[in-house]
């Protein structure tokens, strides 16, 4: 499912609680899944610069008691899925940003989450390149039966990836408004989902919807 | 005008060096300077010969060595306990910065003198000086760098399962030393200036104290060479400093 609302509305403080990086003010936050089951996905890909990519993704493994050398396998598998084999020895700094991308989802996914959360983890990518992670990404969600839950600004990301869309309002205390379920049947192709003959009326209700939250003016203060 | 080719910078500058020492040599030889203040290269390379051809140089390398050395490794060790121990623990930082700044703010060699009195006119006060000078310098290159440590590798961490113990030893370290190799080369040329200025003040060896006696002694010779002997000590330490630099720091 995706998140979607004008900037200012929470979305990613909503993430961060979960989480737990950020203590909610007020609420609770309830997870089916135990916190170490759930990974994080961020805007900018914050790979240690000083790690080599293959280290970078077995950190989280070793945080986990998994010995150095089983960790660095799987490491490397989870590289080779991601289509960066024989990649692993480069510092962050000589791989392109697609490619950091791709190592900060493995570096997610290698802990094998139950629940992916995605802060506009795609945002800085250029559109091929962007394309080609997010149809990878969604391949993964797939076959690792993850649940996902995608904070964005950008509509069609969301539709193509999603089952259901959740529009929040605009802040000061934003709420969800509504729940857009995505009529586009799994398992679907994230680039083919654009011209599926329902994606045109539902991306044209969101910007609609959207566009009315980003002109709403903000509620006074009681 | 043609470009110069960059490549051979070093080449002119090599010739330039050459042109400007024969005309000191060759105005010496003309009686145009007074060699009692400037004397020719001729003679400053022989005192340089002279000291290292009885073999009396030595002792005197060794000592200011060791001090310079001594004081830069105690000086960085120190300077990083304070500067960690400064910036996780409020309470130490709020005693500690006021006393830092302030020795911060004064050259610090004028504490050459207290420590003679201090620790006598043998190593340790050398080694006291060079140390004072490094670790001022590495604490705020710790201290300040840990506050400024990116929170996004933090929180990288963080959610990726890590403690505090992780976090030391993936974020903090990692980026401190970066800091520190980065200061690697101020380091030790303060290192040396403790040493040298110790010495000059009270000793009974060392490079700076030869330096106080070809003063005393009004032998300017002698002086330039071991001016000249100083710049390539320190010119082939940074050149190794430089070396561990881009190794450690490859990632960069």
């Amino acid at each position: 499912m995706s998140l979607v609302g004008p900037s200012g509305s929470g979305k990613s403080s909503l993430l961060r609680a979960v989480i737990g990086l950020q203590q909610p003010i007020t609420g609770t936050v309830d997870t089916e899944v135990a916190p170490s089951q759930i990974g994080l996905l961020f805007q900018d890909d914050a790979l240690l610069p000083w790690k080599t990519a293959r280290k970078n993704v077995a950190l989280g493994l070793t945080f986990r008691g998994v010995k150095r050398q089983a960790a660095l396998a799987r490491a490397d598998e989870w590289l080779d899925r991601l289509g960066l084999a024989g990649l692993g020895d480069r510092f962050p700094r000589h791989l392109s940003g697609g490619q950091r991308k791709r190592v900060a989802i493995a570096q997610v996914l290698v802990l094998q989450p139950k629940l992916l959360l995605m802060d506009e983890p795609f945002a800085s990518l250029d559109a091929i390149v962007r394309a080609r992670i997010i149809q990878d990404v969604a391949g993964l969600v797939e076959c690792e039966h993850l649940s996902a839950l995608l904070v964005t600004h950008d509509l069609e990301e969301a539709i193509s990836l999603s089952d259901h869309i959740y529009l929040l309002s605009r802040g000061p205390r934003a709420h969800l408004t509504r729940d857009y379920p995505v009529p586009i049947p799994r398992p679907r192709d994230p680039v083919g989902a654009r011209t599926h003959p329902s994606f045109a009326p539902l991306y044209e209700t969101l910007w609609r919807d959207l566009s009315l939250e980003v002109d709403r003016l903000p509620e006074a203060a009681e | 005008m043609r470009a110069l080719d960059p490549r051979y910078a070093w080449l002119r500058q090599i010739l330039g060096f050459a042109v400007a020492l024969v005309i000191w040599e060759g105005a010496g030889r003309l009686g145009l300077l007074n060699p009692l203040f400037a004397p020719s290269p001729s003679s400053i390379a022989a005192a340089l010969v002279d000291l290292f051809a009885d073999g009396r140089i030595w002792p005197h390398l060794e000592a200011t060595f060791t001090a310079a050395l001594g004081g830069l490794v105690i000086g960085i060790l120190i300077g990083i306990v304070l500067g960690v121990v400064a910036a996780l623990v409020p309470v130490v930082a709020e005693l500690l910065e006021p006393v830092m700044t302030l020795l911060n703010a004064i050259p610090r060699v004028i504490l050459a003198p207290l420590f003679v009195i201090w620790l006598g006119i043998g190593l340790a006060s050398k080694i006291a000086l060079s140390f004072i000078l490094v670790a001022v310098l590495i604490f705020f290159t710790v201290f300040s760098g840990i506050r400024q440590v990116d929170r996004r590798l933090v929180e990288r961490i963080v959610t990726l399962g890590g403690g505090r113990r992780a976090l030391v030893r993936h974020v903090y370290l990692p980026s401190v030393s970066a800091w520190i190799l980065s200061n690697l080369k101020v380091a030790v040329g303060f290192a040396f200036t403790g040493a040298c200025v110790g010495e000059f003040v009270a000793a009974t060896r060392g490079l700076g104290y030869l330096l106080s006696f070809a003063q005393s002694t009004y032998n300017a010779a002698l002086m330039f060479a071991l001016i000249f002997l100083i710049l390539i000590v320190v010119l082939a330490i940074f050149a190794a400093a430089g070396q561990l630099e881009k190794y450690l720091l490859r990632w960069r």
